[in-house]
């Protein structure tokens, strides 16, 4: 046991045993090798079941966002008196935390309805440089020692350096620390200063109109809108997402490419200023497809337009709900 | 639509999302005032800028539309005060982002034309008008129904 879980643990203990939360979101052992599920601890008998890992790869803000959203519903119908309060308790390392800043600037809960276990955080395990790592195989077994990962697969034992399975956005992040907490598990740690972070975006900018077209079109007829993407991003909490709205319906319910790249315009668009790149959209999707290359493009543009960075500062509203008298204006057409 | 702009008489087809207080009541102008501008465009008519959202944009393209304009109250001069700022915020991603993603940034205009801009909307259709033909018949992101 690392001294981050052991912290994890003896912080989630107290917490559940002086009742000051109600429940603590945090990672468990999957089911398979080298995956991580996420877990609800309510009774500190539980505690064991947490764990810290480079394997621990979902944004956990969602859970926080429906555990409180559910309870509120729940006492919509409850006598005044009988009302209760809910308070949630989070494990969250640089990504999680933004996202939660992002939900409180949105005003979804309060402050006081969150208890935030911050970590500090070097990164997860990415799936597809995993299985590129071991050529496309099963993963039978594997296990994390230090810098290296230990895996094994039908042909048998490899190990692979950690950095090198780390995911893109995890070596480009800027925030390995959480930017707010209640409580640190373990000393802040210096974050990768990555000096061309937009290299991904600028690369494919310099491409052709056709060929960025052909790429995000190709793209996008792998997606099979599973949803998943939509249902795993912190930011994603409508009541009725515009996909299923049929009044009007503003993605067709059949097998379409163009709805295929409509609803990936949208869903994306929406992260405009609200997008940590945390990676579980990518994380998640069974097909394999690069969002990230994209949702960058809206990151870089907050960036360069509005100098914001998506739920970096607690009191900087985000770049969609305000606006300047004198906000960037080239794009707008002016006739001869 | 598809079939029609297959042909050699082919037309841009030009959807100006407008805003009630300023470009509708320019494009009334260039009507009394009799100015000619290409028919080629068809305006819906919104109660602000601000209230155009995004998505009209992406789905007009996806109906086979080979333009669209948006057009509202000079900054400063919203009808409803700030309309028009937040849209801007809005339009700047989406263009950015559409260009992003490989569709020609004429497709997607956006420009302020006020209630006593006449000769601009005129002039603003007009140069539209001739940008969408210069870029021919949109290919991009139509949905084709028949492959259903």
């Amino acid at each position: 046991m690392n001294p981050i879980e052991e912290k994890i643990r003896e912080e989630a203990k107290r917490l559940l045993d002086e009742k000051k939360v109600d429940v603590v979101i945090g990672y468990e052992t999957g089911t398979l090798p080298l995956q991580t599920a996420p877990c609800f601890i309510t009774s500190s008998d539980e505690i064991d079941r947490l764990v810290w890992n480079p394997c621990c790869k979902q944004n956990l803000a969602i859970y926080v966002h429906s555990a409180l959203s559910q309870h509120r519903e729940s006492q919509k119908r409850v006598k005044p008196e009988d009302k209760t309060d809910k308070v949630v308790a989070v494990v969250a390392r640089g990504c999680t935390s933004r996202s939660l800043v992002i939900h409180l600037q949105e005003k979804q809960y309060n402050r006081e309805d969150v208890v935030i276990i911050g970590i500090p955080c070097q990164g997860y395990i990415d799936k597809n440089k995993l299985e590129a790592g071991v050529d496309g195989l099963e993963v039978i077994a594997g296990s994390i020692d230090g810098d290296a990962v230990k895996v094994e697969t039908s042909k048998g034992k490899t190990e692979l350096s950690l950095i090198e399975v780390t995911a893109d956005n995890c070596l480009e992040c800027r925030f390995c620390n959480p930017v707010i907490h209640d409580f640190m598990a373990g000393e802040a740690i210096p974050a990768y200063e990555s000096d061309d972070e937009f290299a991904v975006v600028d690369d494919f900018a310099a491409l052709p109109e056709a060929e960025r077209w052909a790429y995000f079109s190709a793209e996008m007829n792998k997606c099979m809108r599973c949803y998943a993407c939509r249902n795993i991003c912190p930011s994603c909490y409508c009541k009725v997402c515009f996909v299923d709205q049929s009044q009007p319906e503003w993605v067709g319910a059949g097998v379409n490419p163009s709805d295929n790249q409509v609803f990936q315009i949208m869903r994306m668009f929406h992260m405009a200023g609200r997008c940590v790149d945390c990676g579980s959209c990518v994380e998640v999707c069974a097909e394999g497809v690069d969002l990230r290359k994209f949702l960058k493009k809206l990151d870089k543009d907050d960036l360069d337009l509005y100098g914001h960075r998506a739920g970096a500062e607690l009191d900087k509203e985000a770049p969609l709900s305000t606006f300047r008298e004198n906000d960037e204006e080239a794009f707008i057409f002016e006739p001869e | 639509m598809t079939t029609e702009t297959k042909t050699e008489k082919w037309e841009p087809r030009i959807v100006a999302l407008v805003c009630n207080w300023c470009t509708y009541a320019g494009a009334d102008l260039a009507g009394i005032s009799r100015l000619q501008y290409p028919p080629n465009v068809s305006l819906i008519r919104l109660p602000c800028s601000g209230r155009i959202n995004p998505f009209y944009v992406v789905k007009a393209l996806q109906h086979g539309v080979d333009g669209v304009l948006v057009s509202g109250c000079h900054p400063g001069e919203c009808h409803y005060i700030s309309g028009n700022l937040a849209a801007r915020r809005k339009f700047a991603f989406l263009q950015n982002f559409l260009n992003y993603i490989g569709i020609e940034k004429d497709r997607a205009i956006f420009t302020w034309v006020s209630a006593s801009e006449g000769e601009k909307f005129a002039r603003v259709i007009t140069e539209v008008t001739e940008k969408v033909r210069a870029l021919g018949p949109a290919t991009k992101l139509i949905k084709e129904l028949d492959c259903v």
